[in-house]
Protein backbone atom coordinates (compact mmCIF):
# COMPACT_ATOMS: atom_id res chain seq x y z
CA UNK A 1 0.00 0.00 0.00
CA UNK A 2 2.78 2.40 0.98
CA UNK A 3 4.26 2.24 -2.51
CA UNK A 4 0.99 3.09 -4.25
CA UNK A 5 0.89 6.62 -5.69
CA UNK A 6 -1.28 8.96 -3.67
CA UNK A 7 -4.48 9.86 -5.53
CA UNK A 8 -5.24 13.56 -5.60
CA UNK A 9 -8.80 14.91 -5.65
CA UNK A 10 -8.99 18.55 -6.65
CA UNK A 11 -12.06 20.57 -5.63
CA UNK A 12 -12.24 24.02 -7.16
CA UNK A 13 -14.67 25.89 -4.85
CA UNK A 14 -13.56 29.43 -5.64
CA UNK A 15 -16.30 32.04 -5.35
CA UNK A 16 -18.89 29.67 -3.87
CA UNK A 17 -21.53 30.73 -1.38
CA UNK A 18 -20.64 30.57 2.31
CA UNK A 19 -20.41 27.92 3.90
CA UNK A 20 -20.38 25.71 0.81
CA UNK A 21 -16.60 25.24 1.01
CA UNK A 22 -16.67 23.79 4.52
CA UNK A 23 -19.77 21.67 3.82
CA UNK A 24 -18.21 20.16 0.69
CA UNK A 25 -14.89 19.62 2.46
CA UNK A 26 -16.59 17.80 5.36
CA UNK A 27 -18.64 15.71 2.94
CA UNK A 28 -15.53 14.69 0.99
CA UNK A 29 -13.52 13.98 4.14
CA UNK A 30 -16.30 11.71 5.42
CA UNK A 31 -16.75 9.96 2.06
CA UNK A 32 -13.01 9.33 1.75
CA UNK A 33 -12.40 8.53 5.41
CA UNK A 34 -10.85 5.09 4.86
CA UNK A 35 -8.65 6.29 2.00
CA UNK A 36 -7.46 9.31 4.01
CA UNK A 37 -6.65 7.07 6.97
CA UNK A 38 -4.83 4.61 4.67
CA UNK A 39 -2.99 7.65 3.24
CA UNK A 40 -3.87 6.71 -0.32
CA UNK A 41 -5.72 9.90 -1.13
CA UNK A 42 -5.15 13.64 -0.74
CA UNK A 43 -7.89 16.26 -1.08
CA UNK A 44 -6.86 19.60 -2.54
CA UNK A 45 -9.33 22.47 -2.15
CA UNK A 46 -9.05 25.78 -3.97
CA UNK A 47 -11.05 28.47 -2.21
CA UNK A 48 -11.41 32.22 -2.07
CA UNK A 49 -13.32 32.00 1.22
CA UNK A 50 -11.04 33.46 3.90
CA UNK A 51 -12.90 31.79 6.75
CA UNK A 52 -12.27 28.36 5.21
CA UNK A 53 -8.53 28.78 5.77
CA UNK A 54 -9.33 28.46 9.47
CA UNK A 55 -12.38 26.21 9.63
CA UNK A 56 -11.31 23.45 7.20
CA UNK A 57 -7.85 22.93 8.74
CA UNK A 58 -9.49 22.88 12.17
CA UNK A 59 -12.01 20.21 11.12
CA UNK A 60 -9.35 18.14 9.30
CA UNK A 61 -6.94 18.29 12.24
CA UNK A 62 -9.74 17.21 14.60
CA UNK A 63 -10.28 14.16 12.40
CA UNK A 64 -6.58 13.37 12.65
CA UNK A 65 -5.52 14.31 9.12
CA UNK A 66 -2.47 16.26 8.06
CA UNK A 67 -3.50 19.60 6.64
CA UNK A 68 -1.80 22.67 5.20
CA UNK A 69 -2.84 26.02 3.75
CA UNK A 70 -0.89 27.64 0.96
CA UNK A 71 -1.50 31.11 -0.42
CA UNK A 72 -1.67 31.20 -4.20
CA UNK A 73 -2.11 34.20 -6.44
CA UNK A 74 -5.87 33.86 -6.92
CA UNK A 75 -6.90 31.43 -4.18
CA UNK A 76 -6.02 29.60 -1.00
CA UNK A 77 -4.94 25.99 -1.54
CA UNK A 78 -5.89 23.68 1.33
CA UNK A 79 -4.33 20.22 1.22
CA UNK A 80 -5.89 17.49 3.39
CA UNK A 81 -4.19 14.13 3.74
CA UNK A 82 -0.69 12.76 3.42
CA UNK A 83 1.99 15.43 3.01
CA UNK A 84 5.71 15.41 2.30
CA UNK A 85 6.01 12.34 0.06
CA UNK B 1 -21.09 57.52 8.59
CA UNK B 2 -18.99 56.92 5.48
CA UNK B 3 -15.88 56.62 7.66
CA UNK B 4 -17.75 54.30 10.03
CA UNK B 5 -18.76 52.10 7.10
CA UNK B 6 -15.24 52.11 5.62
CA UNK B 7 -13.71 50.96 8.90
CA UNK B 8 -16.40 48.30 9.43
CA UNK B 9 -16.15 46.98 5.85
CA UNK B 10 -12.36 46.82 5.96
CA UNK B 11 -12.19 45.02 9.31
CA UNK B 12 -15.12 42.67 8.60
CA UNK B 13 -13.46 41.55 5.37
CA UNK B 14 -10.11 40.98 7.07
CA UNK B 15 -11.67 38.88 9.86
CA UNK B 16 -14.43 37.43 7.65
CA UNK B 17 -16.70 38.59 10.47
CA UNK B 18 -19.87 36.79 9.42
CA UNK B 19 -22.68 37.30 11.95
CA UNK B 20 -24.98 35.01 9.94
CA UNK B 21 -22.29 32.35 10.32
CA UNK B 22 -22.07 33.05 14.05
CA UNK B 23 -25.69 31.95 14.56
CA UNK B 24 -25.70 29.30 11.81
CA UNK B 25 -22.52 27.47 12.84
CA UNK B 26 -23.79 26.76 16.34
CA UNK B 27 -26.30 24.39 14.72
CA UNK B 28 -24.57 23.45 11.47
CA UNK B 29 -21.05 22.73 12.75
CA UNK B 30 -21.40 22.87 16.55
CA UNK B 31 -19.02 25.86 16.56
CA UNK B 32 -19.61 28.72 18.98
CA UNK B 33 -16.44 30.72 18.26
CA UNK B 34 -18.00 33.44 16.10
CA UNK B 35 -21.05 33.67 18.37
CA UNK B 36 -18.65 34.40 21.25
CA UNK B 37 -16.96 37.02 19.05
CA UNK B 38 -20.37 38.59 18.37
CA UNK B 39 -20.88 38.47 22.14
CA UNK B 40 -17.72 40.59 22.52
CA UNK B 41 -19.24 43.20 20.21
CA UNK B 42 -22.44 43.19 22.31
CA UNK B 43 -20.61 43.40 25.65
CA UNK B 44 -18.26 46.16 24.53
CA UNK B 45 -21.16 48.13 23.02
CA UNK B 46 -23.11 47.63 26.27
CA UNK B 47 -20.31 49.23 28.29
CA UNK B 48 -19.96 52.10 25.81
CA UNK B 49 -23.70 52.77 25.43
CA UNK B 50 -24.13 52.75 29.21
CA UNK B 51 -21.23 55.23 29.47
CA UNK B 52 -22.99 57.44 26.89
CA UNK B 53 -26.19 57.25 28.95
CA UNK B 54 -24.53 57.99 32.29
CA UNK B 55 -22.60 60.95 30.88
CA UNK B 56 -25.74 62.27 29.21
CA UNK B 57 -24.17 62.24 25.74
CA UNK B 58 -26.85 59.88 24.42
CA UNK B 59 -29.58 59.32 27.05
CA UNK B 60 -31.28 56.54 25.08
CA UNK B 61 -31.12 54.41 21.95
CA UNK B 62 -33.90 54.84 19.37
CA UNK B 63 -36.73 52.30 19.27
CA UNK B 64 -40.21 51.84 20.71
CA UNK B 65 -41.90 49.15 22.80
CA UNK B 66 -41.83 45.55 21.59
CA UNK B 67 -44.48 44.39 19.13
CA UNK B 68 -45.82 41.13 17.76
CA UNK B 69 -43.56 41.42 14.70
CA UNK B 70 -40.20 41.34 16.50
CA UNK B 71 -39.92 37.61 17.27
CA UNK B 72 -41.26 36.23 13.94
CA UNK B 73 -39.23 38.93 12.17
CA UNK B 74 -36.10 37.54 13.84
CA UNK B 75 -37.00 33.96 12.88
CA UNK B 76 -37.63 34.91 9.24
CA UNK B 77 -34.50 37.08 9.12
CA UNK B 78 -32.38 34.30 10.67
CA UNK B 79 -33.67 31.80 8.14
CA UNK B 80 -33.03 34.21 5.27
CA UNK B 81 -29.53 35.27 6.32
CA UNK B 82 -28.33 31.66 6.40
CA UNK B 83 -29.60 31.03 2.86
CA UNK B 84 -28.23 34.40 1.71
CA UNK B 85 -24.76 33.49 2.99
CA UNK B 86 -24.59 36.67 5.06
CA UNK B 87 -26.60 39.04 7.20
CA UNK B 88 -27.67 42.59 6.33
CA UNK B 89 -24.07 43.76 6.49
CA UNK B 90 -22.39 40.44 5.64
CA UNK B 91 -23.78 40.45 2.12
CA UNK B 92 -22.38 43.99 1.77
CA UNK B 93 -18.78 43.31 2.78
CA UNK B 94 -18.79 40.11 0.74
CA UNK B 95 -20.16 41.95 -2.30
CA UNK B 96 -17.51 44.64 -1.86
CA UNK B 97 -14.85 41.95 -1.91
CA UNK B 98 -16.17 40.57 -5.21
CA UNK B 99 -18.37 37.66 -4.13
CA UNK B 100 -21.01 37.05 -6.82
CA UNK B 101 -23.46 35.11 -4.64
CA UNK B 102 -23.46 37.96 -2.10
CA UNK B 103 -24.37 40.33 -4.95
CA UNK B 104 -27.30 38.02 -5.75
CA UNK B 105 -28.31 38.13 -2.07
CA UNK B 106 -28.16 41.93 -2.18
CA UNK B 107 -30.41 41.95 -5.25
CA UNK B 108 -32.72 39.61 -3.34
CA UNK B 109 -32.76 41.96 -0.34
CA UNK B 110 -33.81 44.89 -2.54
CA UNK B 111 -36.45 42.72 -4.24
CA UNK B 112 -37.73 41.44 -0.90
CA UNK B 113 -38.01 45.00 0.40
CA UNK B 114 -40.11 45.92 -2.65
CA UNK B 115 -42.26 42.84 -2.09
CA UNK B 116 -42.79 43.87 1.53
CA UNK B 117 -44.15 47.24 0.42
CA UNK B 118 -46.94 45.34 -1.38
CA UNK B 119 -47.68 43.20 1.69
CA UNK B 120 -47.34 46.06 4.20
CA UNK B 121 -51.06 46.94 4.55
CA UNK B 122 -51.98 43.30 5.22
CA UNK B 123 -49.09 42.65 7.63
CA UNK B 124 -49.02 45.92 9.57
CA UNK B 125 -51.98 45.20 11.90
CA UNK B 126 -50.18 42.04 13.01
CA UNK B 127 -46.57 43.29 13.11
CA UNK B 128 -47.42 46.41 15.13
CA UNK B 129 -49.62 44.48 17.57
CA UNK B 130 -48.80 45.55 21.14
CA UNK B 131 -47.34 43.13 23.66
CA UNK B 132 -48.89 44.78 26.69
CA UNK B 133 -45.99 46.94 27.79
CA UNK B 134 -44.91 50.48 27.03
CA UNK B 135 -41.42 49.75 28.32
CA UNK B 136 -38.80 49.84 25.57
CA UNK B 137 -36.00 48.22 27.57
CA UNK B 138 -35.64 45.36 30.03
CA UNK B 139 -34.55 47.68 32.89
CA UNK B 140 -37.66 49.83 32.26
CA UNK B 141 -39.84 46.72 32.38
CA UNK B 142 -38.24 45.62 35.65
CA UNK B 143 -38.10 49.20 36.97
CA UNK B 144 -34.35 49.01 37.46
CA UNK B 145 -31.53 51.39 36.66
CA UNK B 146 -29.81 50.22 33.42
CA UNK B 147 -26.50 50.46 35.29
CA UNK B 148 -27.31 47.31 37.29
CA UNK B 149 -27.95 44.81 34.45
CA UNK B 150 -25.28 46.47 32.29
CA UNK B 151 -22.71 46.31 35.08
CA UNK B 152 -23.52 42.70 35.94
CA UNK B 153 -23.56 41.53 32.30
CA UNK B 154 -20.31 43.29 31.42
CA UNK B 155 -18.63 41.96 34.57
CA UNK B 156 -19.80 38.36 33.95
CA UNK B 157 -18.98 38.55 30.23
CA UNK B 158 -15.63 40.15 30.97
CA UNK B 159 -14.73 37.35 33.37
CA UNK B 160 -15.73 34.76 30.75
CA UNK B 161 -13.58 36.54 28.12
CA UNK B 162 -10.66 36.82 30.55
CA UNK B 163 -10.78 33.05 31.00
CA UNK B 164 -10.99 32.56 27.23
CA UNK B 165 -7.96 34.81 26.75
CA UNK B 166 -5.94 32.94 29.38
CA UNK B 167 -6.65 29.67 27.61
CA UNK B 168 -5.65 31.22 24.29
CA UNK B 169 -9.20 30.74 22.97
CA UNK B 170 -9.71 34.34 21.86
CA UNK B 171 -7.27 33.94 19.00
CA UNK B 172 -8.10 31.94 15.92
CA UNK B 173 -4.71 32.11 14.24
CA UNK B 174 -6.10 32.58 10.74
CA UNK B 175 -3.67 32.05 7.90
CA UNK B 176 -5.46 34.22 5.32
CA UNK B 177 -3.54 37.25 4.05
CA UNK B 178 -3.85 40.31 6.30
CA UNK B 179 -5.97 38.44 8.83
CA UNK B 180 -7.35 40.46 11.74
CA UNK B 181 -8.43 38.44 14.77
CA UNK B 182 -12.26 38.61 15.07
CA UNK B 183 -12.16 39.93 18.67
CA UNK B 184 -10.45 43.05 17.36
CA UNK B 185 -13.14 43.56 14.70
CA UNK B 186 -15.83 42.87 17.32
CA UNK B 187 -14.37 45.60 19.53
CA UNK B 188 -14.20 47.97 16.57
CA UNK B 189 -17.85 47.25 15.67
CA UNK B 190 -18.84 48.10 19.24
CA UNK B 191 -16.91 51.37 19.03
CA UNK B 192 -18.53 52.23 15.69
CA UNK B 193 -22.00 51.36 17.02
CA UNK B 194 -21.46 53.55 20.08
CA UNK B 195 -20.21 56.33 17.79
CA UNK B 196 -23.39 56.03 15.70
CA UNK B 197 -25.53 56.15 18.86
CA UNK B 198 -23.66 59.21 20.12
CA UNK B 199 -24.11 61.10 16.85
CA UNK B 200 -27.46 59.89 15.47
CA UNK B 201 -29.16 58.41 18.54
CA UNK B 202 -29.60 55.21 16.53
CA UNK B 203 -27.64 51.98 16.13
CA UNK B 204 -26.11 51.26 12.73
CA UNK B 205 -28.91 50.72 10.22
CA UNK B 206 -28.82 49.19 6.77
CA UNK B 207 -32.04 47.63 5.56
CA UNK B 208 -34.30 50.68 5.19
CA UNK B 209 -31.91 51.78 2.45
CA UNK B 210 -32.54 48.45 0.68
CA UNK B 211 -36.25 49.35 0.71
CA UNK B 212 -35.41 52.85 -0.49
CA UNK B 213 -33.42 51.37 -3.37
CA UNK B 214 -36.41 49.20 -4.27
CA UNK B 215 -38.62 52.31 -4.19
CA UNK B 216 -36.19 54.27 -6.41
CA UNK B 217 -35.99 51.43 -8.95
CA UNK B 218 -39.77 50.87 -8.98
CA UNK B 219 -40.26 54.61 -9.27
CA UNK B 220 -38.45 54.55 -12.61
CA UNK B 221 -41.03 52.14 -14.07
CA UNK B 222 -44.21 52.81 -12.11
CA UNK B 223 -44.14 56.08 -10.13
CA UNK B 224 -47.91 56.08 -9.72
CA UNK B 225 -47.85 52.66 -8.09
CA UNK B 226 -44.98 53.62 -5.77
CA UNK B 227 -46.80 56.72 -4.56
CA UNK B 228 -49.89 54.60 -3.87
CA UNK B 229 -48.00 52.29 -1.47
CA UNK B 230 -48.41 53.27 2.17
CA UNK B 231 -45.03 51.84 3.21
CA UNK B 232 -43.13 54.09 0.82
CA UNK B 233 -45.15 57.09 1.98
CA UNK B 234 -44.55 56.57 5.70
CA UNK B 235 -41.81 58.23 7.74
CA UNK B 236 -40.63 55.29 9.84
CA UNK B 237 -37.94 57.36 11.54
CA UNK B 238 -38.73 60.46 13.57
CA UNK B 239 -36.26 61.43 16.25
CA UNK B 240 -34.00 64.15 17.55
CA UNK B 241 -30.33 63.19 17.66
CA UNK B 242 -28.18 63.76 20.76
CA UNK B 243 -26.75 66.74 18.84
CA UNK B 244 -30.26 68.21 18.56
CA UNK B 245 -30.76 67.56 14.85
CA UNK B 246 -34.25 66.48 13.72
CA UNK B 247 -34.20 63.23 11.74
CA UNK B 248 -37.21 62.29 9.69
CA UNK B 249 -37.28 59.77 6.92
CA UNK B 250 -38.34 56.40 5.68
CA UNK B 251 -38.29 53.99 2.78
CA UNK B 252 -39.82 56.32 0.20
CA UNK B 253 -37.98 57.27 -3.00
CA UNK B 254 -36.69 60.58 -1.67
CA UNK B 255 -33.28 61.72 -0.49
CA UNK B 256 -33.90 62.19 3.24
CA UNK B 257 -31.84 61.85 6.44
CA UNK B 258 -32.14 58.05 6.32
CA UNK B 259 -30.83 57.99 2.75
CA UNK B 260 -27.87 60.05 3.89
CA UNK B 261 -27.09 58.07 7.08
CA UNK B 262 -27.71 54.53 5.81
CA UNK B 263 -26.53 55.23 2.27
CA UNK B 264 -23.19 56.55 3.54
CA UNK B 265 -22.80 53.54 5.88
CA UNK B 266 -23.51 51.11 3.04
CA UNK B 267 -21.19 52.90 0.61
CA UNK B 268 -18.51 52.83 3.31
CA UNK B 269 -18.86 49.09 3.97
CA UNK B 270 -18.78 48.28 0.25
CA UNK B 271 -15.79 50.58 -0.23
CA UNK B 272 -13.95 49.35 2.88
CA UNK B 273 -14.13 45.69 1.94
CA UNK B 274 -13.33 46.52 -1.70
CA UNK B 275 -10.19 48.40 -0.65
CA UNK B 276 -9.22 45.61 1.76
CA UNK B 277 -9.57 42.87 -0.84
CA UNK B 278 -7.84 45.01 -3.50
CA UNK B 279 -4.89 45.71 -1.20
CA UNK B 280 -4.53 41.96 -0.57
CA UNK B 281 -4.79 41.11 -4.28
CA UNK B 282 -7.98 39.17 -3.53
CA UNK B 283 -10.48 41.20 -5.53
CA UNK B 284 -11.16 38.66 -8.27
CA UNK B 285 -14.94 38.31 -8.84
CA UNK B 286 -15.90 34.84 -10.04
CA UNK B 287 -19.29 34.48 -11.64
CA UNK B 288 -18.86 30.83 -12.69
CA UNK B 289 -20.48 29.30 -9.62
CA UNK B 290 -23.38 26.82 -9.57
CA UNK B 291 -26.73 28.39 -10.51
CA UNK B 292 -28.32 27.00 -7.33
CA UNK B 293 -25.92 29.16 -5.30
CA UNK B 294 -27.27 32.28 -7.03
CA UNK B 295 -30.85 31.13 -6.51
CA UNK B 296 -30.29 30.22 -2.84
CA UNK B 297 -28.58 33.55 -2.13
CA UNK B 298 -31.26 35.55 -3.97
CA UNK B 299 -34.09 33.75 -2.15
CA UNK B 300 -32.23 34.22 1.13
CA UNK B 301 -31.94 37.94 0.41
CA UNK B 302 -35.69 38.20 -0.28
CA UNK B 303 -36.54 36.37 2.97
CA UNK B 304 -33.97 38.36 4.97
CA UNK B 305 -35.53 41.63 3.81
CA UNK B 306 -39.05 40.44 4.65
CA UNK B 307 -37.82 39.46 8.12
CA UNK B 308 -36.22 42.87 8.62
CA UNK B 309 -39.43 44.68 7.71
CA UNK B 310 -41.68 42.39 9.77
CA UNK B 311 -39.31 42.71 12.75
CA UNK B 312 -38.69 46.47 12.20
CA UNK B 313 -34.92 46.07 11.97
CA UNK B 314 -32.04 43.79 11.12
CA UNK B 315 -29.34 42.00 13.09
CA UNK B 316 -26.97 44.98 12.92
CA UNK B 317 -29.63 47.27 14.36
CA UNK B 318 -30.78 44.82 17.02
CA UNK B 319 -27.84 42.56 17.92
CA UNK B 320 -25.05 45.14 17.73
CA UNK B 321 -27.07 48.18 18.85
CA UNK B 322 -30.35 47.23 20.53
CA UNK B 323 -29.24 44.27 22.61
CA UNK B 324 -26.42 46.23 24.32
CA UNK B 325 -29.08 48.78 25.37
CA UNK B 326 -31.39 45.96 26.58
CA UNK B 327 -34.08 46.96 24.08
CA UNK B 328 -36.98 44.51 24.36
CA UNK B 329 -37.45 44.55 20.59
CA UNK B 330 -33.82 43.45 20.22
CA UNK B 331 -34.18 40.68 22.80
CA UNK B 332 -37.16 39.22 20.90
CA UNK B 333 -35.57 39.63 17.45
CA UNK B 334 -32.27 38.07 18.60
CA UNK B 335 -34.13 35.18 20.24
CA UNK B 336 -35.80 34.58 16.87
CA UNK B 337 -32.48 34.46 15.02
CA UNK B 338 -31.55 31.14 16.68
CA UNK B 339 -34.48 28.98 15.47
CA UNK B 340 -34.36 30.83 12.14
CA UNK B 341 -30.67 30.06 11.67
CA UNK B 342 -31.24 26.44 12.71
CA UNK B 343 -34.01 25.99 10.12
CA UNK B 344 -31.93 27.81 7.49
CA UNK B 345 -29.00 25.48 8.14
CA UNK B 346 -31.22 22.40 7.74
CA UNK B 347 -32.39 23.62 4.33
CA UNK B 348 -28.98 24.87 3.25
CA UNK B 349 -27.44 21.42 3.74
CA UNK B 350 -29.94 20.03 1.23
CA UNK B 351 -29.46 22.84 -1.26
CA UNK B 352 -25.65 22.96 -1.37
Amino acid sequence: MADEPVKEILLDLRGQICPSTLLVALREMNALRSELKAKTVRIIILTTNRDSTVTIPGAAANMGYEVSVETEEDAYRIVIGLHGD
Amino acid sequence: MLAVGLAAGFAMHRSDFCIAGAFRDVFLFGSTFMLKMTGIAVLAAMALIEALRVTGIAPSVAGGPPTLGNLPGGIIFGFGMVLAGGCAVGILYKTGAGNASALAALAGAVTGSGLYAELHPALLPFTTGALGTKATTLPQLLELSPALPAGLTVAAGGWFLFRMARKGELSRGGSARGYIEPWITASLLALLTAGAVAVTGMPLGITTFYAKTAAWLENLAAPGHVSSLAYFGAAGFKLTTPLGIEIKGGAGPVFDSIALIQGATIAGILGGSFLSSLALGEFRPRFAIPARHYLTAFAGGVILALGARIGFGCNVWYVLGGLPAFKLQAVLFTAGLFPGAWLGGLLLKRLI
